[in-house]
């Protein structure tokens, strides 16, 4: 018992990221990297943004979360490792101790303390990116891009914000009216201009590998969530009229939809797979942290909801994300990494056992949120997480293909599954 | 500091009948050799090839091997008995960007309708000439005991 004490201060003593990479030698250094740059944050110093070039190198674009620093600046998306590995972070105040970007002896660099880490990568700018709609829109507001992705944020407000039951780790209605104010972002999305968007990024030869689409919840519809279904349909026929194929590389995440919701998305378009988000893995932090998830769904039926859709979209094509680390907000998050890594871990492993995968976003408090001025876990146990999900995955041989490094790139646990 | 090939090795990889073959391992150790046409030196002497497979097992073993730092080797036979085995490792894997683009053109044009997963760069640690010849002189020099006597009779 005291030894187990001993051990659980050990780990949320925060751990150096070497001291990290020391306790898990079966953890790519790479990924662990990623996890604490995530985890942290960074800052551009004035050499870092010197060799930016707009031509080439993809600027912060509208995004569905805001940055920690609240700010809509013209500073690079985000970062490429050597290996491939992506690294999806803003920008942070110095005074929360990010890690720097830097140039050093020519090259481009993350550093912690003054000591190189790793040479990275500014993300490339794609081609379609300073192109204008039929109807005028800058394209880059239509749709966003990851080095290998499509993202389409069709709308950027939830509808749980109505009543202050939006997730309290979430910042979208705000980021989505500070967006509007500054760039002029379209509330909602014409699915004229998406098609004409996507039609224009698949020009670019080896570039995109899938498409992305997520928005706020929409509750609205003769049954619930019947409005944002419509709409996904819509779009997702209106990307699908650009390809020769009926069934295209692609995620819908979204609300958790009914079997006959499901059962239309799945026949009336190209959609390949389907993630609803539990957030949280527990059901009274649910209730706390996604009030109006709990309100509308429930956590188990939401559960539910995401297991019959295996049967819809097949196994390996189905799952839910996880906030990593916001099952130990306060205050009535678990006091302990410790336990609420094990709690975390049995109720993925229920949901990975009948063919739903689960994957971590790091947590990071954002500024628009409810939970910004909480603090996020350790480094080791995002390490821990990342870990303990990759090893249920194999015990199970789930894939997780559709949401991997290359299709997704901001999940550490699916970045492991690059060795299944 | 980094390795100067030969111009023999250097023509050795551009020709086109030169046999060439990437040696990886996996996680277990688990060796994983095959034939790898693609393999050719870039502008900076580090050894590339163009993966095709994302889910090939030498694309999982490249992974493994950067994350971990672990050496894979290529081995190069000319037609005309040229036989080289270099060891390397690999730092990149390019998987997006104008170079990516620059390439999956190419592949495309050279091969028809295939994907290309990555491009990886191999930075070289040592060059074997691997002709037996050479190799049996280097040995009998350092160990002048392993050989039958009856070779040396009168």
């Amino acid at each position: 018992m005291a030894l187990a004490l001993q051990k659980e201060n050990e780990n949320q003593k925060n751990l150096s990221y070497f001291e990290v990479v020391r306790e898990h030698p079966d953890v790519s250094p790479l990924v662990i990297l990623k996890m604490d740059v995530q985890r942290r944050g960074v800052h551009y110093t004035k050499n870092a943004l010197s060799v930016v070039d707009e031509s080439v190198h993809q600027l912060r674009s509208p995004y569905i979360f805001g940055s920690r620093d609240a700010q809509i600046k013209p500073v690079p998306e985000s970062l490429l490792l050597p290996d491939g590995t992506s690294i999806i972070v803003d920008p942070t105040p110095l005074e929360q101790n990010p890690y720097i970007v830097d140039v050093i002896d020519g090259q481009l660099v993350l550093t912690d303390r003054g000591e190189i880490l790793e040479t990275v990568e500014y993300w490339p700018k794609p081609d379609f990116y300073d192109k204008r709609t039929s109807s005028g829109v800058l394209m880059s507001h239509i749709v966003s891009a990851r080095p290998q992705r499509l993202n389409i944020f069709q709308s950027g407000f939830c509808h749980f914000w109505a009543n202050d039951k939006g997730c309290r780790y979430c910042d979208i209605v705000n980021h989505f009216k500070q967006q509007r104010a500054e760039l002029g972002i379209p509330a909602k999305l014409n699915p004229q201009d998406v098609f004409e968007t996507v039609r224009e990024a698949l020009k670019q030869p080896g570039r995109f590998t899938g498409v992305c689409l997520t928005s706020g919840s929409d509750t609205r519809g003769a049954e619930p969530f019947d409005q944002e279904v419509d709409f996904y349909i819509e779009i997702l026929q209106a990307i699908g009229a650009n390809f020769k194929v009926k069934k295209f590389p692609s995620q819908l995440i979204a609300s958790a939809f009914t079997e006959k919701q499901l059962t239309r998305l799945y026949e009336e378009t190209g959609l390949t797979s389907y993630t609803a988000d539990l957030e949280v893995l527990h059901e009274e932090l649910f209730n706390w942290i996604c009030p109006g998830k709990a309100e509308w769904i429930g956590y188990r039926e939401w559960k539910n909801r995401l297991i019959r859709a295996v049967d819809i979209f097949g196994r390996g094509n189905v799952s839910t994300g996880i906030v990593g680390g916001v099952e130990t907000a306060k205050p009535k998050g678990f006091t302990s990494e410790e336990a609420a890594l094990q709690s975390t871990l049995t109720e993925a492993e229920d949901l990975i056992s009948q063919g739903v995968n689960v994957a971590f976003i790091v947590w990071v408090p954002r500024p628009g949120s409810y939970f910004r001025d909480q603090k996020n876990p350790s480094l080791d146990y995002f390490v821990r997480l990342a870990k303990g999900l990759h090893q249920l995955r194999v015990k199970y041989g789930l894939p997780i293909d559709f949401d991997d490094y290359r299709r997704c790139g901001n999940h550490p646990d699916t970045d492991l599954s690059r060795l299944l | 500091m980094s390795i100067i090939f030969s111009k023999e090795l250097v023509e050795l990889f551009a020709k086109k009948d030169t046999v060439k073959v990437l040696a990886t391992t996996d996680a277990k150790g688990m060796p994983h050799v095959v034939v790898k046409e693609s393999l050719q030196l870039n502008e900076s002497n580090q050894l590339i090839y163009f993966e095709l497979l994302e889910s090939s097992q030498t694309n999982k073993n490249m992974v493994h091997s950067i994350w971990f730092n672990r050496p894979v080797a290529v081995a190069l036979i000319g037609t005309g008995g040229e036989s080289y085995q270099i060891k390397g490792k690999p730092v990149k894997s390019i998987v997006s960007g104008l170079l990516f683009r620059d390439y999956y053109v190419k592949i495309r044009e050279q091969l028809g309708d295939v994907d290309l997963a990555a491009v990886w760069v191999i930075e070289p640690v040592e060059v074997i000439d691997q002709r037996f010849n050479i190799r049996s002189r280097e040995e009998e020099i350092r160990h002048p005991y392993f050989k039958h006597l009856d070779r040396l009779a009168k």
